[in-house]
């Protein structure tokens, strides 16, 4: 079965190839003196789209996950922290606390990655087996338990204070703020289109039929040879690695890390985004994300044109965000964009 | 302080886990959803007690008594408003509704309630028994003095009075017998003619029920805040299904398992790791379902 | 693609390669090229696009216009550009930014903050205000998550267009300090305890010379200073052996461990330390193996909810010995919920010896609300003033004219003022000028640190009383020069 001669040359090229632009022209502007400036404006909009492109590698290996397989993953945010931790504490150069080792980035975030799917093998080969909800649950377990072992161990994981004083392989070579930004969008950008280039080939290949078809009953697919059990081990651990991937570079953007980055809050975003945009279809997930996190940027901007106080529209918009979860599940289970026969749910 | 000090703080621990915990399996069972949610309920059992409990000055049971009723009306409230019309989507859009509506409940009730903790006030005794002697073995204690509060008092009997009923109602009424029906197979049950929405609605009532009554302790024992029942979820959770998910008998057990570890961890872990007892919970759940998928007294989670 | 929420993304870029003239227009990024003007010109391109010229870019910026932060020219640019520009009338307002703890673990001591803040700016404009601009706060929530303080105070400052911000905390500030630090804007923070900030932060002496000034300032006393106060407290009365009981939070073990390190460099012991995950329903367990250890004081550093029910736990239990709270528990609250048995308890604060105590508190209580003030009540007053007093002196309200400034109006030598409007005054006048604060005296150090006496509360039947003072000279000795 040669997986590469039926590649279909569609969508997944077109991201790679965008992906490519964005990573050529992200590393124009840091490696040239060519250099751009961002109306103030627009600042807090990169900022948050720096985080949306990082979220969106959480999002799609999420989706590999429950849209393409059906596991139920509620501890995604535990691989964004592995491979972040482990990146930044084999990277870090002088943290305050914690460990820091000084190796170079590229081998810090190349063993993030690695932390990151070992975490995931572990996780499956115990777990796989369970039942879509106890799935849930225990991967909800682990990611608290990692919670709480980093914000513990003082002496390793620097407690809450986290650990600071990661190399910023972008900053360090772009002065200017408003170029450094926008080069980290692109670059970060350039990152998450060829990981959409890469999870398209995957599912667009027989590969990925083999996955949907166990999604949509396991069994039937057992019963035609399949070892449903390996599919999904590879499914999770590779969504598991791309979310190290991901934090892996949020470390190195950011330049420190500390529980605070790493709460349920993540998991609940992206499944909130892959709900919303429809989940098994990675463009439909990327496009849920940028909605809700789109909606919390704009109805920050909102707080000056209520009557209310601070406070009361805080909690407001967070009784919103609850609500739409609940909105979306119940009269659109299939998402915006999302295909309801596909995830064989009623409409 | 011995062994038996510490069995007591878990069992008091246990207990309050345990009247939530048989709430949450119920719901678990008959509905088949793991309720996000639950801790919600809890949060506004709480509420219902510490109101009732500042505008009728009488005995505290009257309080205890409304935050029951208050949390079997929320809950039938929101699982006909929100999970009812949602029931033939399977478990997992369940869950996740109920992550949504827990948000929600949660910001709506500091939107109302405020943000500050208020707190319900109790006298409370203390009892002691500093005869019993002690039985070391290495450096551990086994029995050593030690002491009851009436906090710790009422806790246990509210729950040992919840178990019986609990049992009483699942054995001897119609409504239960008919609940256990429903929880082995769902389409026998409907066969052999029970009215399975009246029974879930049923559940529900006796769910929110038990989510008030052990809200309101908590709430005695610590304080009232939109996070009073959302920050105890997870140990909720983690003790019905190390319990067997949907087996009240199990989540009993498994509150009980939880509860006499975080006291003994706290105990005896060295004293760098003691942050952590909320994580070996979750470990020993971990553990249990790697082991025995099925939890103590359940059955098989396992698809494959 | 980049992702569908940048829909009103757009790039106004300077192009300046030599040999690089074509346009790129990608969606609706786009970047306009400024011809060749050698890397020299670069310089002249790379503004924060004025006012004129950027016109028709504005549209997409409209999210800041109807914020009401900056005048009507809707830019999104610094409202207090023109200020500077065009030197005569000066800006009508002049906006601060204050993160805020709206909502999250933390929130419940925001409305001290809050009402002192807003103190201070009724304050601050009832003397005619900065540079006579109507000074305003803009305060957006930020539940004290790292990731929403970074958004927060992006649209703060770029979009809101805040020439200096007013809060933040420590577990906000430390992992976003290279963040923070390239946005070049001060930060004057009424919260971070943490020993991190001890040698960072500050303009490093050196007012006029921005190039080595880290851009935070606090105006609370680091935990360093007053955990040593409360240690040398405890030494002094003979409580030579301790247990303690704290959150594996980052205040309560930053608190408990600047206490130690001066407690066991000068002869303290502790017995045993219990750290214990907050908001739990009880505390016994910790509790049990705590006072299984022998000591003369224990020392519990909770947050107080939390603090409430360990304390209760303690009383039923009726373990005895003398207890030390950290400062964030002398709160009366305590004293309403675990009864008698706390009288007698004591902790040391830093939050209310400043010379302008008073003023503060009258203004304060003058204004609608009823929060209780705590420990970073009268800091958030202290960084509120010596912003406008620093916005004062510089005669314009830009960062780098903020962040010169807030030096010269705190530190000795000069006119001691103890109000916004007397040090206005004063400054017309042509005087140098040292604020004088309400938590401190506001005397920053070269790390933008302040340094106060830790006043000694004692729980009682009145509440907590102050009954005992450590001067801040007696702590100086506890903290080396230099590295605070």
């Amino acid at each position: 079965m040669s997986a590469l001669d039926r590649l279909p040359s569609g969508r997944g090229d077109t991201a790679l190839l965008a992906g490519i632009a964005c990573l050529l022209v992200g590393g124009l502007f840091a490696l040239t003196p060519l250099r751009a400036e961002l109306p103030s404006a627009l600042y807090v909009f990169v900022e948050v789209g720096i985080t949306f492109v990082i979220y969106g590698m959480l999002v799609l290996g999420l989706d590999l996950q429950y849209g393409h397989t059906g596991l139920v993953n509620f501890g995604h945010v535990v691989f964004f922290a592995v491979g972040a931790y482990a990146t930044a504490m084999l990277a870090a150069q002088d943290t305050f606390s914690g460990i820091g080792l000084g190796y170079p980035w590229p081998l810090a975030l190349l063993v993030g990655v690695i932390a990151a799917a070992l975490l995931g093998v572990a996780v499956s080969a115990t777990s796989i087996r369970l039942r879509d909800d106890f799935l849930a649950i225990v991967t909800l377990a682990t990611a608290e338990i990692f919670h709480s072992i980093f914000v513990n161990f003082e002496g390793i994981f620097g407690g809450n204070v986290g650990i600071l004083g990661v190399p910023r392989p972008l900053a360090a070579i772009v002065g200017d703020a408003d170029t450094r930004m926008l080069a980290t969008l692109l670059v970060l950008g350039g990152f998450t289109l060829i990981t959409l280039a890469a999870v398209t080939r995957l599912t667009d290949a027989p590969y990925g039929r083999v996955l949907r078809a166990i999604r949509a009953d396991e069994l039937v697919t057992r019963s035609v040879g399949k070892s449903t059990i390996t599919y999904k081990t590879q499914a999770f651990v590779y969504g598991a690695a791309l979310a190290g991937l991901a934090g892996g570079l949020f470390a190195l953007y950011n330049g420190a890390v500390a529980p605070g980055f790493f709460t349920i809050q993540v998991t609940v975003t992206v499944w909130i985004g892959m709900l919303l945009g429809g989940a098994a279809n990675h463009r439909a997930v990327l496009a849920g994300l940028a909605i809700i996190m789109g909606l919390r940027l704009v109805s920050r901007f909102g707080l000056s044109v209520t009557p209310v106080s601070g406070d009361v529209f805080a909690a407001f918009r967070l009784l919103v965000v609850g609500l739409i979860l609940v909105a979306v599940i119940r009269f659109r289970p299939a998402g915006i964009w999302g295909d309801p026969q596909e995830l064989g749910v009623d409409q | 302080m011995g062994l038996l000090q510490e069995a007591i703080f878990g069992v008091v621990t246990g207990s309050y886990i345990a009247i939530a915990a048989i709430g949450f399996t119920l719901i678990y069972g008959i509905v088949n959803m793991i309720n996000f949610a639950y801790g919600e309920y809890l949060t506004l059992g709480a509420f219902v007690g510490f109101f009732a409990a500042s505008a009728v000055p009488g005995p505290l049971p009257v309080a205890v008594v409304a935050a029951m009723i208050g949390g079997g009306v929320v809950s039938i409230a929101l699982a006909r408003g929100f999970f009812t019309p949602i029931n033939h989507t399977g478990p997992v859009p369940m869950l996740l509704t109920s992550i949504g509506l827990g948000i929600a409940i949660r910001n709506a009730i500091r939107l109302f309630g405020g943000r500050s903790a208020r707190y319900i006030e109790t006298e409370t005794a203390t009892f002691r028994f500093d005869a019993v002697p002690d039985v070391p073995i290495g450096s551990v204690d086994l029995l050593g003095g030690f002491f009851v509060t009436s906090e710790h008092l009422t806790v246990f009997g509210s729950a040992v009075a919840v178990f019986l009923a609990v049992h009483l109602l699942l054995t001897r009424t119609d409504v239960g017998i008919a609940m256990r029906a429903m929880g082995d197979d769902e389409s026998l049950a409907r066969v052999r003619g029970i009215d399975t929405q009246l029974i879930r609605d049923s559940v529900w009532v006796l769910a929110g029920v038990l989510a008030g009554l052990a809200g309101v302790l908590m709430a005695i024992q610590t304080n009232v805040s939109s996070t009073t029942g959302y920050s105890h979820i997870l140990q909720i959770l983690s003790a019905a299904i190390l319990g067997g998910a949907g087996s009240p008998y199990g989540a009993i057990v498994g509150a009980y398992v939880i509860g006499l570890a975080l006291a003994i961890s706290t105990a005896f872990l060295p004293s760098s790791m003691t942050g952590l007892s909320s994580a070996v919970a979750f470990a020993i759940l971990i553990a249990v379902l790697l082991v025995k998928p099925s939890g103590i007294a359940g059955t098989e989670v396992r698809e494959a | 693609m980049v992702g569908p929420s940048f829909n009103s993304w757009c790039v106004r870029g300077c192009i300046g390669m030599p040999s690089n003239t074509n346009e790129r227009v990608n969606r609706r990024a786009f970047l306009t090229v400024a011809g060749s003007g050698g890397i020299v010109g670069l310089s002249g391109c790379v503004s924060f696009g004025g006012g004129e010229e950027s016109g028709g870019d504005d549209g997409s910026g409209d999210g800041s216009s109807g914020d009401g932060s900056s005048d009507d020219d809707g830019s999104g640019d610094d409202s207090t550009d023109d200020g500077s520009s065009d030197g005569g009338g000066g800006p009508d307002t002049i906006a601060l930014g204050q993160p805020a703890s709206l909502s999250g673990q933390w929130d419940f001591l925001q409305p001290g903050v809050s009402q002192a803040t807003d103190a201070a700016v009724a304050h601050i404009n009832e003397a005619g205000g900065p540079l006579d601009a109507e000074l305003e706060v803009i305060r957006r929530d930020t539940a004290v998550d790292p990731q929403e303080a970074r958004t927060v105070t992006t649209q703060l400052i770029e979009n809101d267009g805040v020439p200096a911000i007013l809060g933040l905390y420590s577990s906000e500030i430390n992992p976003l300090w290279d963040f923070l630090q390239d946005f070049e804007v001060p930060i004057v923070t009424p919260w971070p305890g943490s020993t991190f900030l001890d040698t960072r932060g500050g303009d490093k002496a050196t007012p006029e010379d921005l190039s080595d000034d880290e851009w935070v300032w606090r105006t609370v006393v680091g935990d360093t200073v007053h955990t040593s106060g409360s240690a040398v407290y405890a030494l002094e009365n003979d409580l030579d052996t301790l247990g303690v009981l704290n959150g594996t939070t980052e205040g309560e073990r930053s608190y408990v461990e600047g206490f130690l390190s001066v407690y066991e460099d000068n002869g303290g012991t502790v017995a045993e330390r219990v750290e214990v995950e907050i908001g739990n329903s009880s505390y016994q367990s910790a509790l049990s193996r705590l006072f299984d250890a022998d000591f003369d004081a224990f020392l519990v550093s909770l947050p107080q909810e939390s603090a409430i029910t360990a304390l209760n736990d303690w009383s039923d239990a009726g373990y005895g010995r003398q207890p030390i709270l950290s400062d964030p528990l002398a709160q009366q609250a305590v004293i309403d919920q675990v009864g008698s048995d706390i009288h007698g308890a004591w902790a040391g604060s830093p939050g209310q010896s400043g010379p302008s105590y008073d003023t503060f508190e009258e203004a304060y209580s003058g204004r609608d609300g009823d929060a209780e003030i705590n420990a970073w009540t009268p800091p958030a007053w202290d960084a509120t003033i010596v912003t406008a007093l620093a916005i004062q002196r510089a005669g314009e309200a830009t960062p780098e004219a903020i962040q010169r400034n807030l030096g010269p109006v705190s530190r000795d030598g000069g006119t001691e003022v103890h109000t916004f409007a007397e040090g206005k005054e004063a400054l017309e006048n042509g005087e140098e000028i040292s604020y004088q604060g309400s938590a401190t005296p506001v005397n920053f150090t070269q790390h933008g640190n302040v340094f106060g006496s830790v006043t000694i509360s004692t729980a009682g039947e009145n509440g907590f009383e102050a009954t005992s003072e450590v001067p801040a000279e007696d702590i100086r000795e506890y903290v080396a020069e230099g590295e605070y």
